[in-house]
């Protein structure tokens, strides 16, 4: 299959789904109080865009977003290497490590409450707490990665240590960095969209569960759009980052 | 003298395979890319034949088309007087490069697994396939799992389960590239002792000259893509075939041969 | 002084953890609503066993059915994009694509369409694991050895043998991936939307017990469910090495075209 008929295909395809969101609840197969059809939907982002209690809500996610993503990657990245350098920690932590991530972490959402409250350094350390976890295991895979053959030839050579550093280690990591860092902010927005929609005064998940709370459908689904639209689009936008990173890798 | 008497025997009753005339092109974008180029040989009744030639010269395609895996443009190959459309484990048996074990199944199971399709009952099943671990020399391993065998040991079971339903004809795809070079001695010294016992007619496809000139009543050198026969060799060497024949002057000038043939089709 | 064992070392952090989640608070260095003492937590979890046993029920019920559906539709969708080469072409780098949208957004949605039961619960954490277990699924096709099929031919099977002798053995191993997968990613999607929106459930318990801020209580959930999802991780990782003997040689390493963000976010697939 060539590119452009992959593109072509996967074109009719989005056209047939946002044309079945269009025509279904217009022609009454759905509920359209349920499912508002999807220009109702856009032309309520449109207005609510334009309100400044919802912009407000955007900086506020923005902000904690940032901040968490901020705290979370030097902690994890600093953790993540030391159990890949150190084996004995390695040996120690790494099988602990798969029981950590099967707990639903959003459990310890009432702990950072009750030692925060409800407001900013809560949501962002709640987000912060679950995406280290994610960068130190993506930060010691990364680690583990660097071929040790190609360390090895470094040190035949004489390389010193920040050399094989700088020299080896960061373009051979590259590509694993960012994709490191694309996937943990996955899990960072979802964690300070938990924390916002499960108890919260501010910010999009907040607005969101309200609409939801009060039915109001339209409101819903175009808060639904604008984050899904800005998660793809970051997420993508690294890809091609990556890709540009990574044309050397097989 | 036994060896020649042989050799008339296995002529005098036609040929088990035969090739004639075989091309085959792959369909591709711009017309079409020449595999192989009128293909013909003649492969008597329990010789032991290798084939050789440079990486993507066609000579495993070839051999998938013997063995009914692989369809040709043109051309005929027959298996003992007969063509062969599809797979048929009566008359050929496949040993490929990779065991491809199935690494969910014992040894014994492995072994018995063209048995199972056909639906025979597991008591027969295990009466055939006993034999074929003791003759591979692997008995004692039957219960085993691929996992915890050496990869010589993979390659035994599995031409122990391409001789289990006993066809005449064995195809043979570079089975020993996988393994080192002192396995592949042992296992080549072993295979010649199952071929003497059995008397299989087998085509070997190799890489290995060494290999070709000590397994081979006959060498066929193939050139590169598109594939032609290029020399039929005959290897006089007596049997049974000893380490020692490889240090001998006609050892070296059989190898040699079909190494400047190789070379000058490049 | 040679070093103590790994092993060891890991059990001894885990006493210390217990032994100072009793003695930090009686000490006060931590007041008791950040941290009750563990003896209390407990102490409290067995006067209200029955309460806790019924949110639980309630809690497994929804775990169940989720990952019946997570694993469901999530194994046949990924075998059959993973296996059909224009379909994984087509499809896959989309869902890979829709994987980096936050699932939980979509939560209000499922509470205004089914209500604050069990119900919403199910569908929401359903569709939680099933983009995971799909994409898992897809590439661990893939890593099916492709001699198999050549083999089983060459020996005369039929295309319904090569499928019943060859392709589903060999797929065990995925599938069994797969079903761990979804089960701990259905837990996590109920306990995220138990403490959402709910009228029952463990998840439920906890958010309640937060806002009259009875901390005990809280960690008294907590606990219920960290000792749920081990339970169930070590419970499923067990079935998988009985069952799959033979699964960790044998199997071609996955091809660079499987795409990897997809598996490694797999890998770590709970932010929640």
């Amino acid at each position: 299959m060539t590119r452009w008929q992959i593109i072509l295909v996967r074109t009719a395809i989005l056209f047939v789904v946002l044309g079945a969101w269009e025509i279904a609840p217009r022609a009454g197969l759905v509920n359209s109080m349920l499912l508002p059809p999807l220009t109702d939907v856009l032309a309520m982002l449109k207005v609510q865009i334009a309100r400044p209690a919802v912009q407000e809500a955007i900086l506020v996610t923005a902000l904690e977003v940032i901040v968490a993503f901020l705290i979370a990657v030097p902690l994890g990245a600093a953790a993540g290497i030391a159990i890949a350098e150190f084996p004995y920690a390695g040996a120690i932590f790494k099988p602990m490590l798969f029981y950590v991530f099967s707990i639903p972490k959003s459990i310890f959402l009432p702990m950072f409450i009750l030692i925060f409250g409800i407001g900013f350094q809560q949501k962002v350390a709640y987000a912060a707490f679950t995406t280290a976890f994610v960068v130190l295991m993506s930060a010691t895979a990364a680690v583990e990665s660097v071929k040790s053959d190609y360390v090895l030839v470094a040190r035949s050579f004489g390389a010193t240590p920040m050399q094989i550093l700088r020299r080896i280690y960061l373009p051979s990591m590259m590509p694993v960095l960012l994709e490191t860092l694309r996937i943990s902010m996955i899990f960072n927005f979802t964690g300070v969209m938990i924390a916002e929609m499960y108890a919260s005064r501010t910010g999009i998940g907040h607005l969101i569960s309200n609409w939801g709370e009060n039915f109001q459908m339209p409101q819903l689904f175009a808060g639904v759009i604008l984050l899904a639209v800005v998660a793809i689009a970051f997420n993508e936008t690294v890809r091609f980052l990556e890709a540009r990173c990574s044309t050397w890798r097989t | 003298m036994q060896y020649l008497a042989d050799v008339k025997a296995a002529t005098a009753a036609g040929p088990a395979i035969e090739i004639d005339r075989v091309s085959h092109v792959y369909a591709g974008a711009e017309g079409g890319v020449p595999a192989l180029e009128d293909i013909s040989m003649s492969v008597g009744s329990g010789r032991f034949i290798v084939i050789v030639g440079p990486s993507g010269c066609g000579k495993t395609s070839l051999l998938m088309m013997m063995a009914g895996l692989r369809e040709h443009s043109e051309g005929r190959i027959n298996v003992h007087g007969a063509p062969i459309p599809k797979p048929d484990p009566d008359r050929v048996g496949v040993i490929f490069q990779e065991a491809s074990l199935f690494p969910w199944l014992t040894t014994f199971d492995n072994i018995e697994f063209p048995l199972s399709l056909r639906g025979v009952s597991r008591d027969e099943r295990r009466r055939r396939s006993r034999p074929m671990l003791s003759l591979v020399g692997l008995d004692g391993f039957g219960d085993r799992y691929p996992h915890e065998l050496s990869g010589g040991m993979k390659q035994r079971v599995s031409i122990a389960r391409g001789l289990v339903q006993d066809p005449p004809v064995l195809l043979m795809d570079e089975p020993f590239a996988a393994l080192d070079e002192q396995t592949r001695m042992t296992m080549g010294h072993e295979l010649l002792r199952i071929w003497s016992t059995t008397r299989k007619t087998v085509v070997f496809i190799t890489h290995s000259l060494t290999e070709a000139v000590y397994l081979a009543d006959e060498v066929y050198v193939m050139s590169s893509r598109p594939g032609r026969i290029i020399d039929h060799i005959q290897i006089d060497l007596p049997r049974p075939r000893t380490y020692e024949m490889m240090a001998t002057d006609t050892f070296g000038r059989l190898r040699d041969r079909i190494w400047q043939q190789i070379r000058a089709s490049h | 002084m040679q070093r103590p064992q790994p092993k060891t070392v890991r059990r001894g952090l885990l006493i210390a953890l217990l032994v100072l989640w009793e003695a930090v608070p009686l000490t006060g260095l931590l007041p008791e609503l950040f941290l009750p003492p563990l003896s209390k937590t407990l102490g409290v979890l067995w006067a209200d066993l029955d309460k806790y046993y019924a949110a639980l029920l309630v809690t497994l019920y929804e775990v169940v059915l989720a990952t019946a559906i997570a694993c469901g539709f999530g194994i046949v969708a990924g075998a059959t994009i993973g296996g059909i080469a224009a379909l994984r072409v087509l499809l896959l780098p989309v869902f890979s694509s829709l994987y980096a949208i936050p699932i939980v957004i979509l939560y209000p949605i499922f509470t205004a369409w089914f209500g604050i039961g069990s119900q919403s619960k199910i569908m929401f954490a359903g569709i939680y694991g099933f983009f995971p277990v799909m994409l898992s699924t897809a590439a661990g096709i893939r890593t099916i050895d492709p001699q198999f099929l050549l083999a089983a031919r060459s020996m005369g099977a039929t295309t319904t043998q090569q499928i019943t002798r060859v392709i589903i053995p060999a797929s065990l191993p995925t599938v069994f991936s797969g079903l761990r997968l979804g089960g701990a990613l259905a837990i996590i999607g109920v306990v995220v939307a138990e403490m959402l929106t709910a009228s029952a459930g463990i998840g439920y318990l906890v958010t309640l017990n937060r806002t009259i801020l009875d901390s005990p209580r809280v960690f008294a959930g907590i606990l219920c469910i960290l000792v749920l999802s081990i339970a169930y991780d070590i419970l499923s990782r067990l079935l998988e090495r009985r069952v799959v003997v033979w699964q960790s040689v044998g199997r071609r390493q996955q091809t660079a075209t499987v795409p990897r963000p997809a598996t490694q976010a797999v890998a770590a697939p709970s932010a929640a």
